[in-house]
């Protein structure tokens, strides 16, 4: 491990090194670590192009759609129903050929992996195979970029609003062990085993198929207003049942987690001795606690904000919510190679990033911590 | 310790709720029994008399009936709900028919089309493993398997009732099946269920290839049990997987081993398309089929359906040895071999016989598809197609007795592809929207100011004055309707200075002359005459009017994109450009004033309407939506400087963006040139549309398009009744609003509103003796009156005796304005055996293509 942790007991033996010898080690471990993060993304994403096109079987089955969709569209053009067997098929046959060589199927698979890897790598998304953006864009980058903001909203609302609710009152339950609402939230913690599409159709039946008070699906009222307020808030509006379902979903046992992982630390002797020492309860909490505590707070957090990116398939698919989980799962069933690398390559990223610079705020935030030590 | 118990029973009660909830059943359970056993295809709407007044009263009002429609998309699963809570007024995506009892049971109005259809595929090949039999090579037991199933109950039980029994390859109950009506319920009648026939069939087979019925009541060949592998699709709207696992159990009790191996579209078809027959991946798979909309002619069918030159060109159809007298009919039917309409009769009568006979594919279901609408919208629909796929929808969309107001569409999608008429979006709903916007629709040969009759599928004259059609004599061509005049001629030749090809460096056509100096002929040729005031009347939404210029821009479009020296050259639109010229003989504009256009063919249809050619700035591909010369101008500007390309292919080719007229990155690109040409008073294939595109009207035109797009942001521009207001690709809407400056009244197609729905009533005697004649008195009506006689163009009836076999076929005797009488004679009833037996009787309408029916049971007595 490149991270070493000690206890606050341990720190006040350590000797401060010297600040050359500081940096030396800093930079050492900051090439190794971005070498071995890189080599992480370089396989990982790999590792996705090989699954996206199943080992290349992929290949076979557009070959097959290919076939079948053009085969179809002149099977249902009346015109070409009187052609010769012997012409029509000649026709099929160049359309065929002249489609393959559109989605690249007349390269060999391993040439377009590592075609896909290089341009991945570089972050040259390239175009989609089949997929379009809504505006009519084949550009993956556009894909992307156009459902992001909605993905962005309905994911950032739901998700910081439950990270900052789970852990403002998880420290409260932790405080009030064995209480009421300490007890509740252990009851309820087991409903988050339901799925937020689930909740989902709940509130829609309620909310808007009975009390006609909230929209069914959609981000937006149609036609979307023109009023710039306005369609803030109907963006609002409509925002409110599938961020609902995605908070219910987590809510009860995202408290738990935390109140959980509070009274841990809570327990702990040094937390006693300051119990002992008669520190006011908010220092404790604030110094003793929370504090100690923040590098896995912190590390969930940004897991979280990366974890954005990826969206809620099913729970946009039930909303109808234009996000990129939705994306997602449509390239996947259209075998979209591009547009799954491009949407794995940013995440991988993303990833790698946030576990790099992670290292240097622990570092910096709890003083136990030092980088490459 | 209370409240520790109280919490655990807390928790408790909210888990066992949460898995109460997710196991109570769904509002409309689909095995619940439908108020009708099986819904009767719509039926008869008059189709509209051009000379004949209007159904609805009088209105000034011009273009739509509403201001302004908003269409959304809204998932299927919750269309029934909104619709119940007003949130929209109508669904137009047609849903699957299991949801038809939860549509009855909201109390909602419903559109019925036809949603396509599914069947058995089998693979008849010998395998090369000799020691692995395959027991559908045998086409006695392939004919056997449509007595092994019960189409009955795969309706009830996965469609709820809502789809119709499917036997053959033409669409049932629609043009052509009803046409050959007797034949086809005779047939039905002799291939219904009947397990132990097809125990009976199946097992004299086997034996007969040398398999043995072991102990276990399995069939074994060469020591080992036949292993059928059954490819069951468990995607899509999921009937297929109950579907599959009810005729895998029919044929694991008649002793076959079956290996069901469920696989979604994607993992199937290399299996039962991509690999050799003869390999025996496979023995059978639950095929699907797409709709052909309202077609008039399937004869083609058989041949695609079951024959080795079908045009699906796979296994395994190529592996198919059929009866030479089944492949010699296919083939004659589809190159159209025949000469009279009664020749093409019996040829199609044997053919369906036979089909079964050969059966490589066994059809099961015919689907039906709904379309939910609250009770105050009023609409009409496509027979075949349904709501998005009737070109009189937006015509007549309404609120029921309502001018005007704004009305919430629902659909499944919207801008799944990009929006232009050359290779753009054809994806249903995106084409409803399109064809809001545009005037006519395309016939079965090229582009029309035609309107589609959603009830006959023929054509009806929308912005022609007059036509006349020609047809070689000999052809088997008939006339339905009479709006046109129509003579047959010896031989059609093709003028000298008619347009035949396309010159795309000089920019000009070339000529019959040219082309075929020897001169040559045309099996059809039609003259349409457009109204003398067309060109004051007829305005673009931006408000420029419709000029010759767009005419012949659409006439060349097709031409020039496949030609090698075109700036805008197209390399995956050669293939279409080789088949039109196939069987395209020439364009021949012989007035400007009136328009008066000559177009000849050698490609034809059996429907004479079909075969008139009135040429319209339409999609010249196909699709749906109309053109301009000025946005094809400029947007083959933006294209032959390589920025943005019409085709998917063309544009990944050129890695840029395919053009979208409504949207991304396309609009700026085609804002760009659109002040280009502008300010070069740019008039595109000057050496052609010079002669009919003046500077002053193309500098209108700019003017008016840069207003427009200033305006609305993006570029679709028709002469519909509805224009697109709004855009918003994002947010899945899209507003239309009405044109007010449409040149016909709202009101111009409404004889097609209301749907005129004709009832049968068959009444007789319960009992009768054999030997003895008996009468059953046929009313047919339409809301409580007669349906005029003059609407009907058949009443048949069929008689079935207690086994299902037919007894006798005949026609019922006219007595006056919807009466009718069956007689069966003496001699008929004396060959019905005693118990019960059934008389159906058949109503075939003129206005609509589909027949309607009743019966009747009786018991026979000696």
């Amino acid at each position: 491990m490149a991270v070493v942790t000690r206890s606050p007991s341990e720190n006040v033996v350590l000797k401060k090194p010297a600040s050359t010898s500081a940096l030396v080690r800093v930079l050492r471990y900051v090439v190794m670590r971005l070498l071995v993060l890189g080599m992480t993304v370089v396989i990982g994403v790999y590792l996705t192009i090989m699954i996206a096109n199943m080992g290349g079987y992929v290949d076979t089955i557009m070959r097959s759609e290919v076939a079948d969709r053009i085969t179809q569209s002149i099977a249902a053009n009346p015109a070409m129903q009187q052609m010769d067997p012997d012409t029509r098929r000649k026709l099929i046959e160049e359309r065929i050929t002249a489609e393959e060589k559109r989605l690249g199927l007349d390269t060999p698979i391993a040439v377009r992996n590592f075609r896909y890897l290089s341009n991945a790598l570089t972050l040259r998304l390239g175009r989609a195979i089949n997929l379009t953006s809504d505006a009519g864009s084949k550009q993956v980058r556009r894909i992307l970029l156009e459902r992001l903001p909605a993905t962005l909203l309905l994911m950032g609302v739901s998700q910081i609003f439950l990270f900052v609710s789970s852990v403002l009152l998880a420290l409260n339950l932790s405080r009030r062990y064995g209480s009421i609402w300490d007890k509740v939230v252990v009851a309820l913690s087991p409903t988050s085993a339901v799925p937020p599409w689930f909740y989902g159709i709940f509130l829609i039946l309620i909310f808007a198929s009975l009390l006609k008070v909230l929209p069914f699906n959609g981000m937006v009222g149609s036609p979307p207003p023109s009023n710039p307020l306005d369609y803030t808030l109907s963006v609002l509006k409509h925002l409110i049942l599938p961020a609902l379902s995605l908070v219910l979903s987590s809510f009860f046992l995202s408290i738990y987690n935390y109140r959980t992982f509070f009274l841990i630390y809570s327990s702990e002797d040094y937390v006693e001795m300051a119990k002992a020492k008669g520190l006011p309860p908010r220092t404790i909490e604030r110094e003793y606690i929370l504090r100690p505590t923040l590098p896995t707070i912190i590390t969930n957090f940004a897991l979280l904000i990366i974890g954005l990116w990826t969206g809620a398939t099913i729970t946009e698919t039930v909303f109808l919510w234009p996000g990129l989980g939705r994306t997602l799962y449509q390239a996947i069933g259209l075998y979209d190679i591009p547009v799954i690398v491009g949407s794995t390559i940013i995440f991988a990223y993303l990833l790698a990033m946030t576990v790099f610079l992670l290292d240097f705020v622990y570092a910096i935030v709890d003083p136990r911590v030092k980088v490459g030590g | 310790m209370k409240s520790r118990q109280s919490v655990t029973l807390l928790s408790l009660l909210v888990a066992v709720s949460l898995v109460l909830a997710a196991c109570a059943p769904q509002e409309a359970p689909i095995t619940e029994e439908p108020s009708m056993p099986e819904p009767q295809a719509p039926e008869a709407t008059e189709a509209p008399v051009p000379t004949e007044e209007p159904a609805m009263p009088k209105t000034t009002r011009h273009g739509g009936w509403l201001d302004e429609i908003d269409v959304s998309v809204v998932s299927g699963d919750s269309a029934i709900s909104q619709l119940q809570a007003g949130a929209i007024d109508l669904y137009s995506y047609g849903l699957a028919s299991d949801v038809y009892p939860a549509i009855k049971e909201a109390g909602l109005k419903y559109s019925q089309s036809y949603g396509g259809s599914y069947s058995l595929m089998f693979n008849p090949a010998v395998f090369e493993d000799t020691t692995r039999l395959n027991p559908f090579s045998n086409r006695k037991i392939r004919e056997a398997m449509n007595w092994l199933i019960d189409r009955n109950y795969i309706n009830q039980e996965i469609y709820a009732g809502g789809s119709l029994a499917k036997f053959f390859a033409v669409t049932t109950q629609l043009v052509e099946y009803t046409d050959l009506i007797d034949t086809a319920r005779a047939l039905e009648s002799k291939y219904a269920y009947n397990f132990d026939k097809a125990k009976e069939v199946i097992t004299a087979e086997m034996t007969a290839m040398g398999a043995v019925l072991g102990s276990d009541g399995k069939w074994q060949y060469q020591n080992a049990p036949v292993n059928v592998i059954f490819l069951i699709r468990p995607d899509g709207d999921g009937t297929r997987k109950p579907m599959g696992d009810y005729v895998a159990n029919q044929l694991e009790a008649i002793g076959f081993t079956v290996e069901r191996q469920y696989k979604k579209s994607s993992e199937a078809a290399p299996i039962w398309r991509g690999s050799q027959a003869k390999l025996g991946l496979w023995n059978l798979y639950t095929a699907g089929w797409l709709p052909s909309g309202l077609t008039r002619d399937e004869r083609g069918q058989i041949q695609q359906m079951y024959l080795n030159t079908s045009i699906q060109g796979v296994d395994p159809f190529i592996s198919n040895v059929s009866d030479p007298e089944f492949q010699k009919l296919g083939d004659d039917l589809a190159q159209g071999n025949f000469s009279t309409p009664e020749e093409r009769k019996a040829m199609m009568e044997r053919a369906l016989e036979l089909s079964l006979q050969d059966s490589l594919q066994v059809f099961t279901i015919e689907q039906v598809q709904y379309s939910p609408y609250n009770e105050n919208v009023q609409l009409t629909y496509d027979l075949a197609s349904g709501v998005e796929g009737a070109y009189v929808g937006p015509y007549n969309l309404r609120f029921v007795g309502e001018e005007g107001g704004a009305m919430k569409v629902g659909t499944a999608d919207l801008f799944t592809e990009p929006w232009n008429t050359v290779s753009g979006s054809n994806w249903v709903w995106d084409s409803n929207i399109m064809r809001a916007t545009e005037m006519g629709t395309g016939n079965i040969v090229g582009t029309a100011g035609l309107m589609g009759d959603p009830y006959t599928g023929l054509a009806w004259p929308h912005r022609i004055e007059s036509a006349s059609l020609t047809y070689k004599k000999g052809l088997p061509i008939r006339q339905s309707l009479d709006w046109y005049s129509l003579e047959a001629a010896d031989e059609i030749p093709v003028p000298s200075d008619a347009w035949v090809d396309w010159n795309a460096t000089e920019q000009r056509w070339i000529t019959a002359a040219e082309k075929f100096p020897e001169g040559t002929t045309a099996n059809v040729k039609s003259v349409v005459v457009y109204p003398a005031d067309l060109f004051e009347t007829v305005t673009w939404h931006d408000g420029s009017p419709v000029s010759v210029g767009d005419f012949v821009m659409a006439m060349l479009m097709p031409f020039d994109m496949a030609k090698p020296e075109s700036a805008i050259y197209d390399e995956s639109l050669v293939p279409s450009l080789e088949a039109t010229l196939a069987t395209f003989k020439g364009y021949r504009i012989v007035s400007t004033d009136p328009l008066t256009i000559e177009a000849y063919n050698d490609s034809y249809n059996a429907d004479a309407e079909l075969n008139i050619l009135p040429l319209w700035p339409l999609s010249p591909f196909g699709l749906s939506g109309e053109n301009s010369w000025t946005i094809f101008a400029v947007t083959n500007l933006a294209e032959a400087n390589k920025e943005i390309a019409y085709t998917s292919n063309k544009a990944d080719t050129l890695q840029v963006e395919q053009t979208s007229w409504v949207g991304g990155p396309s609009l700026e690109v085609l804002a760009k040139y659109l002040d280009q040409a502008a300010g070069e008073s740019y008039i595109p294939y000057k050496p052609t549309l010079g002669q009919y595109i003046t500077k002053e009207e193309a500098d209108l035109r700019y003017g008016n398009f840069t207003k427009w797009y200033e305006e609305h942001g993006h570029f679709w521009v028709g002469t519909g009744p509805y224009y697109v207001d709004k855009v918003y690709t994002t947010e899945k809407s899209l507003v239309l609003k009405n044109n007010a400056d449409f040149v016909d009244l709202a009101d111009r197609w409404s004889a097609f509103s209301e749907p005129k729905l004709a009832r049968i009533l068959l009444d007789g005697s319960g009992q009768v003796k054999a030997g003895e004649e008996s009468v059953f008195d046929v009313s047919v009506s339409f809301k409580d009156d007669p349906y005029p006689s003059s609407d009907i163009q058949r009443v048949k009836y069929i008689l079935y005796d207690t086994t299902g076999a037919v007894v006798v076929v005949g026609d019922a005797e006219f007595v006056g304005e919807g009466q009718y009488r069956v007689t069966l004679g003496a001699d008929v009833t004396s060959k019905l055996p005693t118990g019960s037996a059934r008389l159906e009787v058949a109503v075939v309408p003129v206005p609509v293509a589909v027949p309607a029916f009743t019966s009747l049971d009786f018991v026979v007595v000696k």
